[in-house]
């Protein structure tokens, strides 16, 4: 996952510029798509693409939507980044955040609810319990060689269940037959921090967790093991590393990460309770964040704004124009797909191939070549 | 518990299972074809996706076989695309493979609106069509062992009678063919074959456009047949739970359908048993192929870590 080479024989800033226009390329090329698509299908092609482009910033509550968004998008871009690095592909966050946020609620909804203590013991079983759920897919990579994308994405669908067993039939709701639980005690709510939005104390969480991980990455001998292991297994193995145990630790740590994203929606200004599928696919969109940040720490919350951006203005255009916000989708895939292609080759020479075979999108080749 | 055993042992269950077992057993296949070329195929998943929702709107306006067929083009397409950006481009094959489930994932409601004119969730409104059972009442004129014959033999889906040919005409090619013998060495030791002068890259983009083809066969399957009808996210893992069983396989076609036929069991389990314990909530019914899933993952991969440890690899 790292590029090693090519940071050594170019400075931070050439870099960074590089990997920002590249972004912004596959961001372009995607956006044209979606454009041409709308254009075919929709009645009112332009006031769709306007709403996507500027409803999110229009008003403070859409603007609290789109942050609160970008703080969770960069939890779940963090913990895809921590196991991209160990070059393990486990795809389990969104089962942690089930798990996370049951756990949570178990803790929320106990008499210590009431009290000061529920944001941190929410918040503390909800990591403990997704780091269990990260735990289990590397313990049976390592030990048992058991594939961890297979695993983990079967973790995924019972900790759906799961919660959706355990809304329906143990926990107290307020309707029998309601899927959501009794709202949370304004004790164990996350507090706003700005009123009457959505920005709750889950965007600090987000910047510390973004603090700790690029430190524990590129600051500590745990995450020097860690990006060695995920570089050359074999050559970290023979200086004396042992792979699986990183192993099985950035999948745990990442596990936790997970969880506190389940701790964020269900404890956040945006729930307040848990209900059954609450997290709306949002965690498997890390996997775009970590891409496009190239799995870097500092760079996840910027891609995670700019991402939430697009996630929330087609959203708006979903509820206010004919186009739906599953439109998306292709956004998505095509970023991952054109900037994951450059991931391993020098990144300039693929794309002005890439802009070459592809005629249309020619304008973004200039800022693809910064 | 004598009523479950009854029902499994019956011939309607039986039916229910290679019902069930159709779709896995392509997408296996599939996974499998992907996996001995050297490549894990992760979007199984949304390739069967695609492959059930191009199905079932073609299937409005054209005859069943022509939809089936459109299914398995749209998954040979997907398989093309995923070699593109894996090959040519030297993307990571397996976040290629998840860009095409999240493609799946999104683009399917999305179509599925433009098609049904808003309806994000199913196709109820389309009139689509059903891929036809064989049928073999002839052979209840065998006296004696006829009727038993027809109760387990006839009735089942044109693609179910495909997909049992396919393992046999899949070990026949994988194992007694030139080409599956290139096939294999691509996956098993690239050197060697591209040392004989075997063209790598194209062995793997065949390889991963019949794998392609293959899924969207079960999509078809799974949406002509075992549903009439697309719903969002209908595929519901089965994808995944299929890569579980190329590796459960031991990576041989014969093992693939076995694989497959045990996963098929318990989710025809999944099927019957909300009729026979009422008592037992319907989510951790639908847990159990999951949960068998890892379960037979973590058994048989021990198998397969000794197996790895005496060819000597990493």
């Amino acid at each position: 996952m790292t590029d090693a080479p090519t940071i050594v024989a170019s400075t931070r800033w050439q870099t960074i510029r590089r990997e920002t226009g590249r972004a912004l390329g596959a961001a372009l090329i995607a956006l044209a798509v979606t454009c041409i698509i709308v254009f075919f299908t929709s009645k009112a092609p332009l006031e769709a693409l306007t709403t996507l482009a500027t409803a999110p910033a229009s008003r403070i509550r859409t603007i609290g939507l789109w942050i609160d968004d970008a703080a969770k998008l960069t939890i779940t871009g963090l913990a895809f980044s921590l196991v991209f690095h160990a070059r393990q592909f486990s795809m389990g966050v969104q089962g942690q955040v089930y798990i996370g946020a049951l756990a949570a609620t178990y803790v929320v909804l106990s008499p210590l609810g009431v009290t000061w203590a529920a944001i941190p013991l929410g918040m503390l079983a909800a990591m403990l319990a997704g780091g269990l759920w990260g735990f289990l897919p590397g313990y049976a990579k390592a030990r048992l060689g058991a594939n961890e994308i297979v695993s983990s994405l079967m973790l995924n669908y019972i900790a759906i269940e799961l919660c959706n067993f355990l809304v329906r039939v143990s926990l107290p709701k307020p309707l029998v037959g309601v899927l959501t639980t009794n709202d949370f005690p304004d004790t164990a709510v996350y507090p706003a921090l700005v009123a009457n939005t959505r920005i709750d104390l889950g965007l600090i969480w987000a910047l510390v967790a973004v603090l700790i991980v690029w430190f524990a990455l590129y600051r500590t001998s745990w995450g020097l093991k860690l990006r060695l292991v995920g570089h050359n297994a074999r050559f970290a193995e023979y200086s004396g590393i042992r792979p699986t145990t990183i192993m099985v630790s950035a999948m745990t740590v990442s596990g936790m990460l997970g969880g506190l994203l389940g701790s964020m929606f269900v404890q956040g200004q945006t729930y307040g309770k848990l209900t059954v599928l609450f997290e709306g696919n949002l965690a498997f969109e890390g996997i775009l964040v970590a891409i496009v940040a190239r799995a870097r720490p500092l760079a996840v919350p910027f891609v995670a704004l700019a991402y939430a951006y697009l996630r929330q203005g087609a959203q708006l255009m979903n509820i206010r124009t004919d186009v739906p916000a599953e439109v998306i989708g292709i956004v998505t895939a095509l970023i991952i797909l054109l900037v994951s292609s450059t991931y391993s080759l020098p990144g300039r020479k693929v794309l002005a191939r890439l802009f070459r075979r592809e005629p249309k999108p020619a304008t973004a080749s200039a800022t693809g070549e910064v | 518990m004598m009523e479950l055993f009854w029902t499994i042992f019956s011939a309607a269950f039986v039916v229910t299972v290679i019902r069930t077992t159709t779709p896995l057993l392509l997408a296996t296949l599939g996974g499998l074809i992907a996996d001995l070329s050297g490549a894990l195929n992760v979007a199984l998943e949304g390739q069967m996706l695609i492959g059930c929702l191009t199905a079932v709107i073609v299937s409005v306006y054209m005859p069943w076989y022509v939809a089936v067929l459109a299914g398995v083009l749209v998954g040979g397409l997907l398989g093309l695309l995923m070699a593109f950006f894996a090959l040519r481009m030297k993307a990571d094959i397996i976040l290629v493979g998840f860009a095409i489930n999240i493609l799946a994932a999104g683009g399917t409601v999305f179509a599925l609106a433009l098609a049904t004119g808003g309806d994000k969730g199913t196709s109820i409104n389309l009139v689509s069509k059903a891929i036809p059972g064989v049928d073999l009442s002839f052979l209840g004129g065998i006296p004696g062992i006829g009727p038993v014959l027809v109760s387990f033999l006839s009735g089942h889906s044109v693609l179910s009678w495909i997909a049992a040919f396919l393992v046999f005409a899949i070990w026949y090619f994988l194992y007694r063919t030139p080409w599956g013998l290139w096939l294999r060495g691509v996956g098993e030791y690239p050197a060697a074959p591209e040392a004989a002068g075997i063209p790598l890259d194209k062995v793997r983009t065949w390889s991963l456009i019949v794998s392609g083809a293959l899924a969207g066969m079960g999509g078809a399957q799974l949406a002509m047949f075992n549903y009439v009808g697309f719903t969002r996210d209908m595929t519901a893992g089965r994808g995944f739970i299929a890569l579980g069983a190329v590796l459960l396989g031991a990576r041989h076609p014969i093992g693939a359908l076995l694989a497959a036929l045990l996963f098929g069991a318990f989710e025809a389990l999944a099927v019957v048993m909300p009729g026979l314990f009422a008592w037992v909530p319907a989510e951790l019914i639908r847990m159990i192929p999951f949960v068998v899933t890892i379960l037979a993952l973590v058994l048989f991969s021990i198998r397969a870590q000794r197996a790895l440890a005496l060819r000597g690899a990493r």
